[in-house]
């Protein structure tokens, strides 16, 4: 059938009922001559298979999306290799590919003619220079994200395939409250919806422990929105801690850049928000044990410390009273040696005595026995010694008669005395004239002195 | 107690600290009773925590339309 058929039949007039297999090919009979070429750029999602690639082609002004098809032996006479960004010119004709998972309009690529750098990533890379250059992805002013985030809130869109249920499901139950912000994630109004969810979010709920903010994975064109500077300076406002988590592990946003933590995926994002209570929930375990086991072990230890203080005090108090009882024993001891001593020394005094005694006793009876010898003695020798006595008296009465001046006077010696009395026995005791007496031995004559001759014969 | 008063996050890290004070040479037994028993308080609060944590959904109905 020629197009001009076609378009000329009126087929609901016929009642045509056609197969959905017979009115896809009857679409593509309409299709394939549409041959055209078609300016864009490649998009960043370039999937290469084992036969064919497709990939996106986009328009600059409108970013609508031409999904293209191309076989690689095809792609092989290019002698380039396919790259997001590029802006190219490609030649093929539309057609419907038939699929049971639900049949998709491509356009299947004959030629390609490659026309410099992509405009979206020239974009993408001069937004990320000047917000790099303004601070924006610095370090410094990310905020930590609180190690047991409570309270969660969650930006993306409620009809996104993987996001939000990726991350709900990877959520755990850690008693999390989540409070979701439907939000576009994709299109023309995807910036908007963004930028005023976290600015909701700051103003209204300013105690949330983070925002996150997510998007499943998709083509490098539907990620735009997370390429936006108002998303990007959103982010960067935000009070509260900001999670983003876009696409796949290798879809790096500008979002991501200015996240406080980027997340490689929604499922990431879930992730970095249970791995503390995980963590927690083992390490509570662990040190439960660990300080259960350290006061098992102190107790088991404080008891044997215990025992064997018991052990060695008993064993010095019995040494003690070991000790005391050898040295009351020995006191006693010296007590009873000494009370020995005591009475040893007496028993020796007492013999002693016994012994002087018997010493002063025989000494007594000797001296009695001298006595009577003596008194024998004397009794018997008494006359003797009568006679004795009186020869020697008679001798000592002749000597002492002898000597008496009577006796000389009687030979004719005389005694002369001064008046007073006084035996004159030198010459020179006289006076002239002084009166003296001359005693004889029978009376006396007074006589005066005439002369004094002191020596002798003169 | 209820879980609502319950700062999980202080708990945790006052848990920590005390983990962390055990490990230490010089420990005196008096001080590692209080201790041990402040910990235990404090993590059969965060076991409770833990295991009544059912995941709370809310919706922000404050829609933007443009």
């Amino acid at each position: 059938m020629k197009l001009e058929e076609i378009a000329e039949t009126d087929l609901l007039a016929e009642e045509k009922v056609f197969s959905v297999s017979e009115f896809l090919d009857f679409i593509n009979e309409i299709l394939l001559p549409k041959e055209a070429i078609v300016q864009g750029e490649i998009g960043e999602k370039v999937d290469k298979r084992e036969r064919y690639t497709t990939f996106n082609l986009i328009d600059k002004k409108d970013k609508s999306v031409l999904k293209c098809f191309i076989w690689n032996d095809r792609l092989e006479t290019l002698g380039a290799l396919l790259e997001g960004g590029l802006e190219v010119k490609v030649f093929g004709n539309p057609k419907i590919f038939k699929s049971q998972y639900g049949s998709e309009f491509e356009f299947e690529v004959k030629e390609i003619w490659l026309l410099g750098e992509g405009a979206l990533k020239q974009a993408f890379e001069a937004l990320k220079r000047k917000l790099q250059k303004e601070g924006l992805f610095d370090e410094r002013f990310k905020k930590p994200i609180p190690k047991f985030c409570q309270k969660i809130g969650l930006i993306t869109s409620r009809y996104g395939k993987g996001a939000k249920p990726d991350f709900e499901k990877h959520l755990g139950n850690f008693g999390f409250k989540v409070f979701f912000f439907d939000a576009r994630v994709e299109g023309i109004f995807a910036i908007s919806d963004l930028v005023f969810a976290i600015r909701w979010f700051n103003e209204n709920m300013p105690d949330l422990d983070v925002l996150v903010l997510i998007r499943g994975g998709g083509d490098w064109e539907s990620l735009q929105a997370f390429n936006s500077e108002e998303v990007a300076r959103a982010i960067f406002a935000s009070k509260i801690p900001v999670i983003c988590g876009v696409g796949h592990e290798s879809d790096l946003t500008i979002a991501d850049l200015v996240a406080d933590k980027r997340a490689s995926t929604p499922t990431d994002a879930a992730k970095i928000l249970t791995k503390n209570w995980e963590k927690a929930q083992e390490e509570i375990k662990k040190i439960e044990r660990n300080l259960n086991f350290y006061f098992k072990t102190q107790a088991k230890n404080a008891k044997r410390e215990l025992l064997a203080l018991k052990e060695n005090l008993t064993k010095k108090i019995s040494n003690e009273i070991s000790e005391k009882i050898e040295k009351i024993g020995n006191y006693f001891q010296g007590i009873n040696f000494a009370y020995k001593r005591f009475i040893e020394k007496f028993k020796i005094q007492e013999e002693n005595l016994k012994i002087n005694f018997q010493k002063i006793k025989v000494i007594l009876e000797e001296n009695k026995k001298g006595f009577k010898r003596l008194y024998f003695a004397l009794e018997k020798n008494i006359s003797f010694w009568k006679a004795k006595a009186k020869k020697r008296i008679f001798e000592e009465e002749r000597k002492l008669l002898l000597s008496s001046p009577k006796f000389r006077l009687r030979q004719g010696y005389t005694i002369t005395l001064n008046k007073e009395g006084k035996v004159i026995k030198r010459a020179k005791d006289l006076k002239i004239s002084e009166e003296i007496i001359t005693k004889f031995f029978k009376g006396q004559a007074i006589s005066r002195v005439k002369k004094i001759e002191n020596k002798n014969g003169q | 107690m209820g879980s609502k008063d319950f700062n999980f996050s202080e708990a945790y890290r006052e848990i920590e600290e005390i983990n962390e004070w055990f490990t230490k040479e010089d420990i005196d037994l008096e001080e590692a009773l209080k201790k041990y028993e402040r910990a235990m308080e404090l993590i059969q609060k965060c076991k409770k925590r833990l295991e009544e944590a059912e995941n709370k959904f809310e919706e922000i109905k404050k829609k933007y339309s443009k």
